[in-house]
């Protein structure tokens, strides 16, 4: 286990090289992530034309919200771990892997720490520069950020993310084309975890059950807890549920690497 | 004429390799379909909360969103297949083939690819289209559905263009793969009804870039009838930025240096 650790650093110093080896494409990437802003900002500027509020969002609050999730984007969102997976997996590049002394688990969450790391620093100018001219055109609330709340949430989330990920990618073991369930669930994500509109726009009902699903904790509760959105109560039962969700996903991710090991068959040299 | 008759043989193959993976044929379709829905559900949350949207209501942002689908899924079905597919041709120098061909590279480029999927979305986007026209008591005409196709068509001229000068950044980036992310991030504008944007935005998406025409004008042939001033900018501008992204393509072309020694 020692070994495994000291074996850490140099793993995420490669997966930093890998992610900058295409520094443009990568820097491309950043820059368009920032651009839902200004749509987000034409559209719901439209949508609050004459009213003071939407649910419980101000014109400056829903910006806010879409502000904050940026950078909880760029923060625990993995960019293509899962398709580097499934690849590793049918291509068998798992081989040499397997061969070292560190378990796949860890060594994908050295590699997948490294991009989040390298696209963060890829994505500060774009983001600080969107955030700016955002803050030039309406009053953000971003200076209020609750990072009591927000830090430990959206570690929670980048745990999620990946374990979730991880669950989806070795499917690879089964399936020889994984990203149509990649896409699928993508779509799920997208929906059920904030990302298109906050959650708590839903209808009272559809919210109480949206909020017990994984999705929810991984955009939406991190980016509400760090606006401030958040009780006390609501913050610390979604924390209980965002990290419980993370480690049923990094068991279950456990037992389908076991599985998915016993069906590879690793062949060449 | 010899280009249509290409297009077409290009289809037939294309169709036939398709056809060899029909389970994921409905993979694809149901992923296409969940992306549409997260699309109607938005509109839902949002219309729960208010009547409408810079003149819009429910129904009439329905169509808006549908027709925006119709035309990204026949833009997906056509030409986004082949046009996707230059960065890797770049790369492994496999452009040579098409290159060795006596037809335009654009076309040949673009055309190569076909994917089925999409044009059962876009069946699906255009039942939820007729419902959304059935709501609001509207019954187009004749001319009305001839425009309204023919916008279509012309729409995905401006996608075209787009995704053309994006992965035409591909002779100067080896890996250009994020620049779908920048296609698909781009036309989120397209959604938004065009009265919504002011100002530069605008401006800039109304004749640089016209993306706030390309489902808009369409939208409100239908609701609004035929209105010539936003349909000849339409025309007009569509087909300058297609002019403009297959130069750029072009002169991008100038920079492959081939995979031969």
């Amino acid at each position: 286990m020692t070994a495994s650790l000291r074996a850490l650093p140099a793993v995420f110093s490669l997966g930093l090289q890998r992610q900058l080896a295409y520094r443009w494409n990568y820097f491309l990437r950043a820059s368009f992530s920032a651009l839902p802003l200004l749509v987000s900002w034409v559209f719901w500027g439209a949508v609050f034309q004459g009213r003071h509020t939407v649910g419980n969002y101000t014109f400056a609050g829903i910006l806010t919200y879409y502000a904050v999730m940026l950078v909880v984007e760029a923060v625990s969102q993995p960019s293509d771990d899962d398709f580097q997976i499934a690849t590793e997996i049918r291509e068998g590049m798992l081989n040499p892997i397997l061969l070292r002394p560190l378990p796949y688990g860890l060594y994908r969450a050295a590699l997948f720490a490294a991009g989040r790391c390298a696209y963060l620093v890829a994505a500060a100018v774009p983001v600080s520069l969107a955030l700016f001219l955002l803050t030039r055109a309406t009053d953000l609330e971003i200076g209020n950020l609750n990072l009591l709340h927000g830090l430990p949430a959206l570690l929670g989330s980048a745990l999620l993310q990946f374990s979730l990920t991880l669950c989806l990618s070795l499917c690879a073991f089964w399936i020889l084309e994984v990203s149509a369930l990649i896409f699928l669930v993508y779509a799920l994500e997208f929906l059920a975890g904030g990302h298109v509109f906050p959650l708590d726009l839903l209808p009272a009902p559809v919210f109480a059950v949206v909020r017990l699903l994984p999705f929810a904790y991984e955009y939406w509760f991190p980016t509400a807890a760090l606006c401030g959105n958040l009780s006390e109560g609501a913050w610390k039962a979604g924390l209980c549920l965002q990290y419980g969700w993370a480690f049923f996903f990094m068991v279950l991710a456990h037992f389908i690497w076991k599985a998915g090991l016993r069906r590879f068959t690793a062949a060449g040299g | 004429m010899k280009l249509l008759r290409l297009w077409i043989l290009q289809i037939r193959y294309a169709a036939t390799r398709e056809l060899m993976f029909r389970a994921s044929f409905f993979v694809w379709v149901a992923v296409e379909l969940a992306w549409f829905v997260i699309q109607l559900a938005f509109i839902g949350v949002i219309y729960h909360h208010v009547d409408e949207v810079a003149g819009w209501n429910r129904n009439q942002m329905i169509i808006l969103v549908a027709t925006n689908q119709l035309v990204i899924q026949m833009f997906t079905a056509f030409l986004m297949p082949g046009l996707t597919k230059l960065p890797e041709l770049v790369r492994t120098g496999k452009l040579d083939f098409i290159l060795l061909k006596p037809a335009p590279p654009a076309f040949l480029v673009s055309t190569s690819h076909l994917e089925i999927g999409p044009l059962a979305n876009g069946a699906i986007a255009g039942v939820i289209l007729t419902g959304a026209l059935q709501s609001l008591g509207l019954h187009p005409s004749a001319p009305q559905f001839f425009a309204y196709f023919g916008l279509i068509l012309t729409g995905l001229l401006v996608h075209y263009a787009v995704l053309m000068g994006l992965v035409s950044l591909t002779f100067w980036i080896i890996q250009a793969e994020s620049v779908l992310l920048g296609y698909y991030t781009i036309f989120h504008v397209a959604r938004i009804p065009r009265e919504a944007a002011t100002g530069w935005i605008r401006l800039v998406f109304t004749f640089a870039l016209p993306l706030l025409l390309v489902a808009n004008v369409p939208a409100s042939t239908l609701i609004r009838g035929l209105e010539p001033r936003p349909i000849l900018l339409l025309l007009l501008s569509s087909l300058l930025v297609a002019v403009l992204a297959t130069a750029f393509f072009l002169f991008g072309l100038r920079r492959y240096q081939s995979a031969s020694s």
